[in-house]
């Protein structure tokens, strides 16, 4: 066993820039820990303060992390963590999402008599799993910021206490998730064991400079770490459970989690994708191997997604599978970005889309649902566009979006990842997904027919749109036009992120 | 003294590891079924031990303690979820957790 010979005094000290760069981390932190001690302030009604923290945190760290962006890439704690253009893009991404999803749950907890402390501050933890996440540079970190981050969610599927189905649904999803944690740690150890390294670029690299290094335990250590990634953003042939899950939770917390879980699950894979991509030699017999079995991913993920889709009655479970369906895209993304630069800014593009119109779709979804998440069948929306023809509107925003319907921004990301899947060759799969897209119209344009064309049934409940929620949906539609139109500038400062890494 | 071959130890821990993947696909019991994740976590400890030992390297042994205690916060997490699950339900068998459409 090697000694520990001496400790070099640089590993102990912080520089200012590490500090700098750090900040996003330290508010949510911060914020995270401010927000559980003013949790147990019993007597205070601990509702307001924490609401106003975790958004006043949140907020903090979405204009730290913007301001970031342009800065280089830094190097953290030994080479175990990077603070780059593409940390801090993500970072932004997760925590708008959890700002959103934490305004429009104000009134649902309200409403569902839930509305305890813990919420938020699970929201918050859960964040800062998924912001070190998308930085992480070592296996053991990424697995430990997998944990923080599942753990925080799988206690908020479960959030309805007192109802069977979401009792169930974070049960299942807990089985499932700390399974695929397991098996990705498995693959881990055995690349350990193959490099005598855990951190990503040194087994790369390790594998790019002896070919021998490629043995078949090492294949299968890359093999279970990328069946534990599949598992985690809910690709085919791993998705059977998610549709429960995505049902059972609470409304918002759905909404959360199919884009923030799913973007960060993609940025860590991106990462570590990246990382291969640039190394050549060795790990070409690699690409070789894994590009047949994301290309089976993603068109097995793309045609179960959207084909279930449609049969679906009930519009929570409907969005569930078409989120599985989005996976499917985002892996025809990976298919093509092992190949060209593009192919990883045209995912990292279409995650951010499709963040913005599923939180949007989701937002809508919580202000319409009755008591215990009720009231979200098909034939509940008849009617909408009289009863209330701003949500009807934004919902079809959404919507059309998912569709892939110009001028929204689903239409932008998918031309682009489109595009470069075809630049990179891959015809036979854009074709598909071009296909499934076509298939996945039908689904989406059922609500609006709903929506727009059917009589209202029953009496016209009136729906409370508290201020928060209201603000929150606004800010998507204008988000999701607004890429639609201008999608430049989203592109610039996607390509710029990737290469910035 | 008499040293046991890494491999041995090594094809001992992935048995171990595919018995609680095993366990967690068909057992019907959810405290067995938190067991059997358990076991899968202890294997790739052992593994990870192994394989630190045989390079000799310490990354590994580090990675272990890290992956205890996650494990533990796993496993509190879990027995919560169990307890909220059988006031509801008064049952900690899968097979009658099946309201949700398959």
């Amino acid at each position: 066993m090697e000694p520990l010979k001496t400790i070099r005094p640089e590993l102990l000290t912080m520089s200012e820039e590490q500090i700098r760069v750090l900040m996003p981390y330290f508010v949510v932190f911060g914020g995270a820990i401010v927000a559980m001690l003013g949790s147990v302030l019993k007597k205070l009604s601990p509702k307001w303060p924490v609401f106003i923290i975790t958004l006043a945190t949140l907020f903090a760290g979405v204009w730290v992390s913007i301001g970031l962006i342009p800065e280089g890439p830094v190097t953290l704690f030994n080479g175990m963590m990077a603070a780059d253009s593409f940390s801090n893009f993500f970072n932004t991404v997760f925590l708008l999402a959890a700002a959103l999803s934490v305004m429009v749950s104000f009134r649902y907890l309200d409403r569902e008599g839930l509305q305890l402390p813990e919420y938020n501050v699970l929201i918050l933890f859960s964040v800062l799993g998924m912001m070190l996440l998308a930085s992480a540079l070592d296996f053991i970190v990424l697995f430990i910021a997998l944990e923080l981050m599942s753990l925080a969610v799988y206690v908020l599927v479960g959030f309805r206490r007192a109802d069977r189905r979401s009792n169930e649904a974070a049960m299942k999803y807990f089985i499932l998730g700390s399974a695929a944690s397991a098996v990705l740690l498995y693959g881990t150890a055995l690349l350990y064991g193959c490099t005598g390294t855990t951190a990503i670029k040194g087994v790369v690299h390790l594998a790019q400079a002896e070919p021998a290094a490629v043995t078949p335990v090492f294949v299968l250590g890359v093999a279970m770490v990328v069946f534990g990634f599949l598992f985690k953003v809910a690709a085919a042939p791993f998705h059977m459970w998610m549709p429960d899950v995505y049902e059972g939770a609470p409304v918002p917390v759905t909404g959360f989690m199919t884009t923030g879980l799913k973007a960060a699950a993609f940025a860590a894979f991106f990462r570590v994708f990246i990382n291969l991509g640039l190394a050549q030699g060795a790990t070409e017999v690699v690409q070789r191997h894994f590009h047949d079995i994301f290309w089976v991913c993603a068109v097995l993920t793309m045609v179960i997604g959207n084909f279930v889709a449609l049969t679906q009655t009930n519009l929570k479970r409907m969005l569930a599978y078409s989120s599985i369906a989005h996976t499917g895209y985002l892996l025809v993304g990976f298919v093509t970005g092992t190949r060209s630069e593009l192919g990883f800014a045209a995912g990292t593009m279409y995650v951010v889309a499709y963040a913005i119109m599923n939180l949007g779709a989701f937002a809508v979804l919580t202000l319409l649902s009755g008591k215990d998440d009720s009231g979200l069948n098909l034939h509940d929306l008849s009617g909408l566009s009289r009863r209330h023809p701003i949500l009807a509107f934004a919902l079809s925003v959404f919507l059309l979006s998912m569709a892939g319907i110009p001028p929204t921004a689903g239409f932008a990301a998918k031309y682009l990842l489109f595009s470069s899947a075809v630049q990179a060759g891959e015809i036979s799969l854009v074709v598909i997904a071009v296909l499934c897209s076509a298939v996945s119209v039908y689904y989406y344009l059922r609500v609006l027919v709903y929506m727009y064309m059917h009589e209202p049934i029953g009496s016209p409940q009136t729906l409370r749109v508290s201020i928060w929620a209201g603000v929150a949906v606004a800010a998507m539609v204008v988000l999701t036009l607004q890429v639609g139109l201008i999608p430049e500038r989203m592109v610039n400062i996607a390509k710029k992120a990737v290469i910035g890494m | 003294m008499h040293q046991i071959e890494p491999w041995v130890v090594l094809s001992f821990c992935s048995i171990i590891f595919f018995i609680g993947f095993t366990g967690v696909l068909i057992r019907r019991n959810i405290l067995v079924i938190l067991m059997s994740i358990e076991l899968m976590l202890n294997a790739v400890n052992l593994t990870f031990v192994t394989f630190s030992k045989q390079l000799n390297h310490l990354g590994g042994q580090m990675s272990v303690f890290f992956i205890i205690t996650v494990a533990a916060a796993e496993s509190a997490v879990g027995l919560g979820l169990v307890i909220a699950m059988f006031r509801t339900l008064r049952s900690v068998d899968t097979d009658e957790i099946q309201i949700l459409r398959e």
